[in-house]
């Protein structure tokens, strides 16, 4: 049990406390640098809501269902899979670990399917394209920056978590962390879920609602 | 305080998803501008779901609790100073640039 402990902690309690709390600050930096960009659209939105009603119309909204379910979906199977790993089930935590890289994948696939989409009709990041010559209303540039800047930014944590967990499969696979010692999975799947928590608020934004914020 | 057990986990999942259905099905009821106040509201308690059962923030010490906290503190400062501003503000903050509104007209 001692050689899981680094040298200057105490315990394996202790370490894991301060691996969570670290996580946990770092989160909250993760959270006030997506803050700026809500800020952004909140205020874009208050200033040009025709425009951003017309962008929310023009996004496919199937797209963005489906990845919202995926993520949710997926972070219902890294839980599971910590809650295993903490019992000591090393291979079924495995393969649930694996489940949730797979649709992190996904994730990004359809993501992927709906950026071409948007090139297709000639929707560029930073309001370039033929789209925009056809439409001119100016909240719809500051729309569609904003969805691909927030969107983008939100894919990399996604495309970052895979890598993550796919070490910490490696790690769960090879019994280096097991129920001795669960907190680097559950740390991980910590911000795997904050990924989530992102997301949950980035569909209603650019998918779901119409109107004035006022 | 114990760790969620898989029973609750799931029982967390489909309360998600149902959430997300909800929101879904508002958005053909066309709340108008209801409908922004009512999305990002389901939205919240969705977060707070996955904060309390998947994060389970429940079982952290206070410490931990405290540093997301301030963040969390933090982040609804800066919003309610922006609407604030921007809501009150003549002419509008972030309106086009002087001289430049009729390109903006179509």
């Amino acid at each position: 049990m001692r050689e899981h402990v680094a040298g200057h902690f105490e315990d394996i309690e202790k370490q894991a406390h301060a691996a969570r709390f670290g996580m946990w600050v770092f989160l909250g930096t993760e959270v006030l640098f997506f803050s700026g960009l809500f800020a952004l659209y909140i205020g874009y939105r208050i200033e040009h809501p025709r425009g951003f009603d017309v962008g929310v119309e023009h996004n496919t909204l199937v797209y963005g269902s489906v990845n919202t379910a995926v993520l949710l979906v997926s972070s219902y199977f890294v839980a599971l899979g910590v809650h295993e790993l903490r019992l000591g089930r090393n291979r079924l935590s495995a393969w649930l670990v694996g489940l949730t890289i797979l649709l992190g994948l996904a994730f990004l696939g359809i993501k992927t399917a709906e950026y071409l989409h948007h090139f297709a009709d000639g929707i560029y990041p930073g309001g370039t394209g033929r789209f925009f010559e056809e439409h001119t209303d100016p909240g719809l540039k500051m729309f569609f920056t904003l969805y691909f800047c927030m969107t983008g930014l939100h894919a990399i944590h996604v495309l970052v978590g895979c890598g993550v967990l796919s070490f910490l499969l490696y790690k769960v696979a090879t019994r280096s962390i097991g129920a001795w010692a669960p907190h680097p999975l559950a740390i991980g799947a910590i911000y795997w879920h904050l990924v989530d928590v992102i997301w949950i608020f980035l569909w209603p934004l650019f998918y779901l609602v119409t109107g004035h914020v006022r | 305080m114990k760790e969620p057990t898989p029973r609750a986990l799931l029982l967390t999942l489909i309360v998600l998803l149902v959430l997300a259905g909800v929101s879904l099905a508002f958005r053909f009821a066309h709340l108008g501008d209801f409908g922004f106040a009512v999305a990002l509201g389901i939205a919240a308690i969705k977060a707070v779901l996955v904060a309390l059962v998947f994060m389970e923030i429940t079982i952290e010490k206070p410490t931990v609790r405290f540093a997301f906290a301030a963040c969390l503190s933090l982040f609804a400062l800066m919003i309610a100073l922006l609407v604030g501003d921007i809501v009150t503000r003549s002419p509008p903050p972030l309106g086009p640039p002087p001289g430049t509104e009729a390109r903006y007209k179509g």
